[in-house]
Parts: C-alpha cells; sequence; structure tokens
C-alpha cells in the first residue's frame, strides 16, 4: 500500500539555514509526530524512536534514516524503513529547496510504502493517518524554522 | 431375530458423531493436552517479496520462557527440500517450510519461537529481528510469466508448468461453424475456505525411539508423510500421524506439512517435549492456503446453426501463489471434467501455472475443476446472450443426453450416469421458472435489474492418481486406493478403522450403515473409530478425505473388508454350528447379533465367535487357524494409466452433477446484489444417507454462494492481502443465506458396487449460477461478467465501464446460414 505525499511552504530563512536544519538529526527528528528519541550513527544515519497508534495497534517503531542525498543547500532526500507491530514501511522523502524573493520555498514529497498485516487491520486508515503526520512534520517543521535563529532573509 | 434382512443403506439413519459433535464433546487436535508442551509460534513476513538480510533470535532467546528458536537456514541445513511434483524448471524450486534466504509472499514463516506457554512465544516471536531487502513482487499470473522479477532463482522461471491438451479436429470445426464467439478475457478469482477450526499441530520427535508423532487435523495424512519423510530424512515408518475430530477442512488442510515439519524439527532442538502450534484466523487466512486463482484468455467457441457449440480454444492461465506445494496437479485435475456437462468434441486449451508473489494455494473445495467448469458455464450463457437463445434452451441443446452414458469425453473421461434434462426440469419446478419469468419482464419495466440464472455443474470423485504423470511422466503415482478393516473384537464387538480423516461428513455413520447391511445388524452395533492413524494400518498412499471420494473409495473398502469378516464368520460358523455354510444366516437373536443355523436351529453369537478366535483357541481346528475375525481390505480402483502424450484416459471415477438456479437481483440504488429465490438440485447415484447428502449439498451451496458475492482474497500491488481478517474477508454465514429449496434425483452410478457417487464439493454450482443470473440481469446494459466474484463495488465498474464490457470484450461473427 503506497501513501503519496507532497507539498510546499515558504519560510524567511535562507537555503543553507533551511538545508542545515533539514540534514541536522538531532533537529530535524524531534519533530516527527510521536517522537521518543534518536540514535546518531554518523551525518548520514540516525535511527528514530515513535510511538505509533493506529487503531487499536499500538506500539513503538524504530525508524532507520539514511540521508540518501545531500545537495546543500539545493537537496536532502531521506530514505527510511521501520517495523511495528503487524508491518514494515519503507519511506522516501525529499525536500528541494530553492531562493524564491524574499523566502525560500521548501517543495517537498514522498512516498510510504506500507507492508503487512497491518494493511488489513488498518488499511482504510492508514493513508488519512499517513498525511495527517506528514502534515504534523511539516507544520513542525515550519515553526521550527521560523523560530530558529539563523540568516534571515 | 430381529435385523431381518432390512437395508439401511439409503436410510435417514442419524448421525453417529451429532450427540458428542452438538454437545460439545468432540475431541479435536487442540483439546490433546501432552506432559511438558511447548508452544510454537511463527515469525511472519510482512513483504511479499524480499531478500532476508538477516535474521536475529538473541533478544528472542533471552525472554525468560522461550526455550528454543528455529530459522529457515538451521532446517536447510538437516533437512531436504520438500517434494515437487512438477518436472524442471519447477521441479527444481526448493521449498523449506521456514524461508531460508528470501520470502516470497506475505505471512510466510521466516523463523518460529518455541516457549513455555503460547504468550512468551507470542513475546518471542516479536523479538525476532529480520532485516529485509524488499524486492519487486508479482502479484499477477500473466504479468508473472514474463519473467520480468523471478520467485525462485532455482527454477530460473516463474512458469511452473505449461501444456496443451487438444482433441478433435479444432480447426475444421471453426472453418464450418455457423458462428464463431470470441471472450478476451475472464477472471476466476482467488477465495479460501474458512472451516471454524484452523490448523493444529502437535509434534514431537521423541529421542527414546527416534519415533516422530503427530496429533494434528491435517486431512491427508498419507500424502503428509510422504512428504515429510523425504523432507526430515526419516523412515515413513518413523512417523505416526493421529486425527481425531476436524471442524472443517475442504481441501485447505492437506498443505499444513510444512508446518508440520516444523514442530517436529522444534521438538528435535527442545529436546524431544511436544510442541503445540495453533493457528491463528489471520495466519489462516494470510498463509494457511488459498484456492486456484485462474485467468481465461482468447477464448473462441465455434457453434453451428442451432446454437450448439462445436468447437472451443482458449489459453488458461493458473496462478498457484508463491509455492506449487500440491501443484502442479490442479494443472491436470480440471480436465477430469473437461467438456463440463456438453457434448462439444473438439477442443484446445493452453494451460500454464505460474509462481506469484500470494499464498500458496491448496486444494479447495471443487479444486481446479470449479474454476474450469464456471469458465464453461460462462462460455454457454455468453454465447447463449449473444446468438438470442433462453439459457435453458441453450443447456438442452449442448447437454450429453442421458441415453448417452455411460459417456466418454474427448479426453477419454468416462461419465458414469446422470440426466441433465432431468434435472433441470426439476429446478424449473421448484423454482416456478414461468413466474419468474414473468416477474422478471415486469421488473425490468420498472427499472429494476432482476437476472434469472442456471448453472450446471460437476462432482468427479475419486481420481485415478495417474493423472500426475500427464503433468510428470516420471511422477510415481496412479491408480487409488483405500484401506478398512472391520473386526469383532474380543467381546465380539464389531469394530471398523478406515483410513479417513472425516471433518464432518459423517463417515462414522455411513460405515456403520454399510456394515449393518452386510451382517444384517443395525448401524448402532457397530462401532466406527474416529479420526485417522497410521498405526491402525489401514491406510495406503492415498488414504485420507478429499476429493468427493469416501462414498466410493472409503465405502468400497469398508464393503469389502466387511464381506471378508463375514466369510470368516460363515467359515468358523459353519464349523461351530455344525451346519452347511449356505445354512447360515446372520441376524440378531436373544443374546445380540449371531449367526444361525437354518438346518438344525443352532446359532451362536458374536461374542462366542471372538472369544474362540482370540482367548478359547485350543478348541479351534488347524484348518481354521487363518481364521482372524481381523480382516484387513484394500479397495483399489480399476483405472489404467492415461496416454501420458495424447493427455487421454479415464481420470475419475464417479460424477455427481448439481444443477442450481437463482433469481438475483442487483440493488438499483447501491447495486447490491441479492438473491430472490434459490433452487439446488442434486445427483449422487444412490444416496447412502439421504440427511447426509442434503447437509452436504447445503454446505457447499453456502460456501459457493459465499464465494461468489462475499469472500475474495484481495492483495494490494505489492502483494499485501488486504482481507487478512473476518471484517475484510466476509465468510458467508446464516446471515447472508438465502432459503435453499432442494431437490434430487439417483441416477446409481455403474461404477461403484452401491451405485453411488462421491460427492460433498458440490462443483461451486452457486458461483456459476449466481455469475449467470447477474449478466441476465445486466446483459442488456452492455454488461457481461467477466469475473467469478461480483459484489456491489464490481458491479458499479462494470455498469461505469471499467470491467465488463461487451462491446470490447466479446466479439460475434455470424456466418450465413446461422438460425441462431
Amino acid at each position: 500500500m503506497a501513501i503519496k505525499f507532497a507539498g510546499a511552504f515558504e519560510v524567511r530563512r535562507t537555503p543553507e539555514d533551511v538545508y542545515d536544519f533539514l540534514t541536522d538529526p538531532n533537529k530535524f527528528a524531534p519533530l516527527l509526530p510521536e517522537f521518543r528519541g534518536v540514535s546518531v550513527e554518523d551525518a548520514q544515519n540516525f535511527t528514530v524512536k515513535v510511538n505509533v497508534g493506529i487503531s487499536y495497534i499500538k506500539g513503538v517503531a524504530d525508524v532507520k534514516l539514511h540521508l540518501a542525498e545531500s545537495d546543500r543547500p539545493k537537496r536532502a532526500q531521506y530514505k527510511g524503513q521501520g517495523s511495528v507491530a503487524g508491518g514494515n514501511v519503507s519511506m522516501v522523502a525529499a525536500f528541494d529547496l530553492a531562493l524564491a524573493g524574499e523566502v525560500t520555498r521548501v517543495a517537498w514529497q514522498g512516498e510510504a510504502q506500507v507492508f503487512g498485516r497491518l494493511t488489513s487491520v488498518a488499511g482504510g486508515l492508514l493513508e488519512p493517518l499517513g498525511k495527517k503526520q506528514v502534515q504534523k512534520l511539516i507544520d513542525g517543521l515550519q515553526a521550527a524554522l521560523h523560530g530558529e535563529t539563523g540568516s534571515t532573509l | 431375530m430381529s435385523g431381518n434382512g432390512q437395508k439401511w443403506v439409503g436410510k435417514a439413519v442419524p448421525r453417529k458423531e451429532e450427540e458428542r459433535l452438538l454437545r460439545g464433546l468432540g475431541k479435536f487436535a487442540d483439546d490433546i493436552k501432552l506432559h511438558e508442551t511447548l508452544y510454537l509460534r511463527f515469525v511472519r513476513s510482512p513483504y511479499a517479496h524480499a531478500k532476508i538480510a538477516n535474521i536475529s533470535t538473541a533478544e528472542a532467546e533471552k525472554i525468560p520462557g522461550v526455550v528454543c528458536t528455529l530459522t529457515g537456514a538451521e532446517i536447510a541445513s538437516q533437512t531436504q527440500p520438500f517434494i515437487e511434483i512438477a518436472p524442471d524448471a519447477g521441479g527444481k524450486i526448493r521449498d523449506y517450510p521456514l524461508a531460508v534466504s528470501k520470502v516470497r509472499y506475505q505471512g510466510e514463516p521466516v523463523a518460529a519461537v518455541v516457549a513455555m506457554s503460547a504468550a512468551i512465544a507470542d513475546d518471542g516471536a516479536e523479538a525476532v529481528q529480520v532485516d529485509y531487502e524488499a524486492l519487486d513482487p508479482v502479484v499477477d499470473a500473466e504479468q508473472a510469466l514474463t519473467d520480468a522479477s523471478i520467485l525462485h532463482e532455482d527454477a530460473g522461471t516463474n512458469k511452473v508448468w505449461n501444456g496443451v491438451f487438444e482433441y478433435g479436429d479444432v480447426e475444421k470445426a471453426f472453418r464450418e461453424a455457423a458462428s464463431v464467439v470470441e471472450i478476451d478475457r475472464m477472471h476466476f478469482h482467488r477465495f479460501s475456505s474458512t472451516p471454524l477450526e484452523n490448523n493444529v499441530v502437535i509434534g514431537q520427535w521423541d529421542p527414546k525411539d527416534e519415533r516422530i508423532y503427530y496429533w494434528c487435523n491435517n486431512s491427508f495424512p498419507s500424502f503428509a508423510i510422504q512428504f515429510l519423510a523425504a523432507h526430515l530424512n526419516v523412515h515413513i515408518d518413523r512417523i505416526r500421524v493421529q486425527t481425531f475430530d476436524i471442524g472443517g477442512s475442504f481441501g485447505i488442510k492437506i498443505t499444513s506439512y510444512p508446518q508440520m515439519a516444523v514442530c517436529a524439527l522444534a521438538s528435535k532442538k527442545a529436546g524431544g517435549r511436544p510442541i503445540k502450534w495453533v493457528e491463528t484466523r489471520s495466519e489462516h487466512m494470510t498463509s494457511s492456503a488459498h484456492g486456484n486463482e485462474r485467468t481465461f484468455r482468447d477464448t473462441r467457441v465455434a457453434l453451428d446453426e442451432n446454437g450448439v457449440i462445436t468447437a472451443l480454444t482458449s489459453r488458461h492461465i493458473d496462478d498457484c501463489g508463491a509455492y506449487p506445494r500440491y501443484e502442479p496437479l490442479g494443472c491436470v485435475i480440471w480436465s477430469q471434467v473437461f467438456p463440463g456437462v456438453y457434448r462439444f468434441k473438439n477442443a484446445r486449451i493452453d494451460f500454464s501455472q505460474a509462481v506469484t508473489n500470494k499464498c500458496p494455494v491448496g486444494p479447495n473445495r471443487g479444486y481446479s475443476r470449479m474454476q474450469h467448469l464456471w469458465f464453461l458455464e460462462r462460455v454457454v450463457d455468453i454465447c447463449a446472450h449473444e446468438l438470442g437463445i433462453p439459457a435453458d434452451e441453450m443447456r438442452l441443446r449442448n447437454y450429453i443426453r442421458p441415453q448417452e452414458f455411460p459417456y466418454t469425453t474427448p479426453n477419454g473421461c468416462v461419465y458414469d450416469s446422470g440426466n441433465y434434462p432431468k434435472m433441470l426440469d426439476l429446478a424449473k419446478g421448484l423454482i416456478g421458472w414461468d413466474a419468474w419469468k414473468k416477474k422478471q419482464a415486469e421488473a425490468r419495466k420498472q427499472g429494476r435489474m432482476v437476472g434469472i440464472g442456471i448453472g450446471t455443474t460437476l462432482d468427479s470423485g475419486t481420481n485415478n492418481f495417474g493423472q500426475s504423470q500427464i503433468v510428470n511422466p516420471g511422477a510415481p503415482f496412479s491408480g487409488n486406493s483405500q484401506g478398512a478393516n472391520c473386526k469383532l473384537d474380543i467381546y465380539g464387538e464389531v469394530v471398523v478403522a478406515v483410513g479417513s480423516c472425516p471433518q464432518g461428513q459423517g463417515h462414522e455413520t455411513t460405515a456403520a450403515q454399510v456394515v449393518a447391511d452386510v451382517l444384517n445388524i443395525t448401524p448402532d452395533l457397530v462401532t466406527v473409530r474416529t479420526g485417522f492413524d497410521t498405526e491402525r494400518n489401514v491406510h495406503t498412499g492415498f488414504s485420507g478425505t478429499y476429493a468427493s471420494q469416501f462414498a466410493v473409495s472409503g465405502l468400497s473398502a469398508v464393503h469389502g473388508a466387511a464381506q471378508k469378516l463375514k466369510a470368516e464368520m460363515i467359515r468358523l460358523g459353519a464349523h461351530v454350528l455344525e451346519s452347511k455354510p449356505e445354512d447360515l444366516d446372520f441376524g440378531i437373536g436373544g443374546q445380540g447379533p449371531e449367526i444361525r443355523s437354518k438346518s438344525n436351529g443352532k446359532s451362536i453369537n458374536y461374542w462366542g465367535l471372538a472369544n474362540i478366535v482370540n482367548v478359547n483357541s485350543a478348541v479351534l481346528p488347524p484348518e481354521l487357524y487363518e481364521v482372524t475375525l481381523n480382516c484387513r481390505y484394500i479397495w483399489r480402483a480399476p483405472f489404467k494409466v492415461p496416454d501420458i502424450k495424447k493427455k487421454y484416459g479415464n481420470l475419475t471415477m464417479t460424477y455427481a452433477s448439481q444443477l442450481h438456479i437463482a433469481v438475483v437481483e442487483v440493488d438499483r440504488d447501491t447495486l447490491i446484489p441479492k438473491i430472490l429465490d434459490y433452487v439446488a438440485i442434486d445427483d449422487c447415484g444412490t444416496v447412502i444417507n439421504p440427511p447426509i447428502v442434503e447437509g452436504q449439498v447445503y454446505g457447499a451451496t453456502a460456501h459457493g454462494i459465499g464465494a461468489a458475492l462475499l469472500e475474495n482474497c484481495v492483495y494490494d500491488e505489492v502483494g499485501n492481502m488486504l482481507t487478512s481478517t473476518f471484517s475484510d474477508y466476509i465468510p458467508i454465514t446464516a446471515m447472508n443465506m438465502p432459503n435453499v429449496k432442494y431437490g434430487h434425483i439417483e441416477t446409481p452410478s455403474p461404477h461403484s458396487y452401491s451405485g453411488a457417487k462421491g460427492m460433498g464439493e458440490g462443483g461451486a454450482a452457486p458461483i456459476h449460477t449466481i455469475s449467470a443470473a447477474l449478466q441476465d440481469a445486466l446483459f442488456d446494459k452492455g454488461v457481461f461478467i467477466q469475473d467469478s466474484f461480483n459484489n456491489a463495488d464490481s458491479l458499479f465498474r462494470a455498469l461505469h465501464g471499467e470491467i465488463g464490457q461487451t462491446a470490447k470484450l466479446v466479439k460475434v461473427e455470424r456466418r450465413v446460414g446461422s438460425k441462431a
């Protein structure tokens, strides 16, 4: 089951600031919905622990994230894989940054592929829930970037 | 003296099993409690197709109460892959009970955890860490045949089997046809059985005697032990299998031998303690076995000027899921009913089978034949609609005629008996055909979508396993056999054992009826052992309960054993009673069942006879030493090995037939199909026990209605099974069942001693019938029913032009001279 998401927002930061934020696991990971902790292996790899709750299926998921593409300050792409009771998730999320006058335009897109029994027992909920969580992440990202001290355009 | 010649076969004898089963006193595999039992849980793949990068069981093994774990790599190091029935390339597939280096369907077991309790085993299974590298899944059989993504690298192709079945002069028939109908694509969906009792295995590899013991509910144990012995590298006599009451199988429990292997190996690792595995419902739905899915492509039908089918060509692609297991037997078993109930002689069917990233298939009620019979019924209805011939008339023009029985089909099968026109008459009468036709016309004027459909089908029973040589000339199987034992126990009790393992079919009752008739006693005086046990020594390599055969193979074996016992009793009785054998009568006297001499009035009861043989044998003269009153009989079906090259020969002993009629309305607002009226007619030859037959007809009808309208194994594009719970896979219940009007005729089989034919599978008649009724309801809207599963969603898509468009998918060529 594939869940696709995409959107864009603008923030009054330089692309370099936004890029640095996005590629810093200690800043980016806590924005993930239901964040519980992060374990950083190196600059490209970290594991995030998040609470997962879909209907009556509740548990903690370890999501391994890998910074697959890093083209400062234009693009960052994460690839990840995680497991939770009843299923596995593979995901790709990319952020394309572009200066647009006085703001940086952040275009984000991605796809989460869900595997396992989870798709049967919670299949109908997954897509709306996934999109809601992604929106939470983006909202958190915007809020954090607005509050972040750095080079304001 | 009672037992005065009254015959019990054919009587509505109450089921001997009823009392204990209805009172909850049945003994099922999970009821077996053994000392020091451990519990097993499988770790299952969430992916449909992935490499196993790493498995770590360390965390699981740290959990208190976890005894051991088992992985595919461990199993592969100490066993052989399971036997493959297919020739190469399918024969090169390496199938182990736990995935070794990659997974091939969602739900495939990759590891097992053994613990002190089921709950601890659950926790342990969750603690096993498996790293996967996802691969491209293949969930469509036609796509699989392109080999774009290979499931089994050892085979090098996803094609398990291919063969062309061609008979008669197809080209000539098409040249001379008055009409030719072409159908682009039809599809028989994947569904399964949902027995009340899931699979259960208790396995023990006992180090004290190096034997493997199973207490389980496998429904074809003699097949299972052949696979297990080769896989586990043990002598087959070292495997003992016992079954007890079984809560339904419908064929699905035939393929539980991989789980049986894991339980034995886990027991060996755990020091010989018994290992119990009780399957959960969602495990059953995702990973036990499903029925075969089949796609029918490029079908061409030649018809004469009267709408009689003269030839047919088609390309069929069967989807057997991730591992063939019982396959590719399904690639030939459909040909038991090659022409269905119709007379056409010229046909060519190109049949292929492919593996896909879905649950392996297993024989499911109506196995392999129902897909083909559905296809033929679709062909008949589509041709009828296109040519403007009423459905009943179309069938009457094409049915095999009653006077043509025994009827040899184009591929050499011999249909024993039948009378399809009579069944149609009876069904039309029961449903009120003419009245419904009027109501249908009135409803259509109101814009309502009401259809009337006929489904005629066959339930071929008692296979000739020689057909396996058609799919693999090296297969060491042919014929069919069944064993039974009939004895007088030490105190003279009549005890019968048979190599079947009933799952609700009433074998204890019908076997007792047969023996009662032979000995002229009452069925309550006959004890029939429950379940199956290799130690009873009444099984052959074909023993089990499957393929609608007990009435022929099982009861023939019981009948033979009872005849042998009777002959010994006569011999002993003649000596004891000082009478000529021909003067002896069997019956019931003042001291129970006895033999009495008509010439001198002397009698001896069964206790007396058994006493002499078993505990008082010094009174026996030497010439009677061979009398044991413990008589084993192996019944063998009189089959020959088919002509493998021509794919020709008799593949089945008996052909029960079913004819159903359904009236279905598609709701105009919701498009939910609703059955307004339903008739089921059955002909299984001589009926042994009418209520048992009627009950199985209702069961098969319910199963078929569920399959037609509710039950569908749905996979998404990456191989997730979306219907792994009863919330999504909606099994039929009494709430969804219409009232079924039941009728029957009897055309006794000349191929069985009693005239009975195997029955119970039912030929999936409701699927054919409901498809026909829906097409009748929707044909004038440009829709033809191209799938065997139809619900509101699929009908919505059909009515909105997404699927089933007659104009796009069906072509008709009418030539000069066509009256139709």
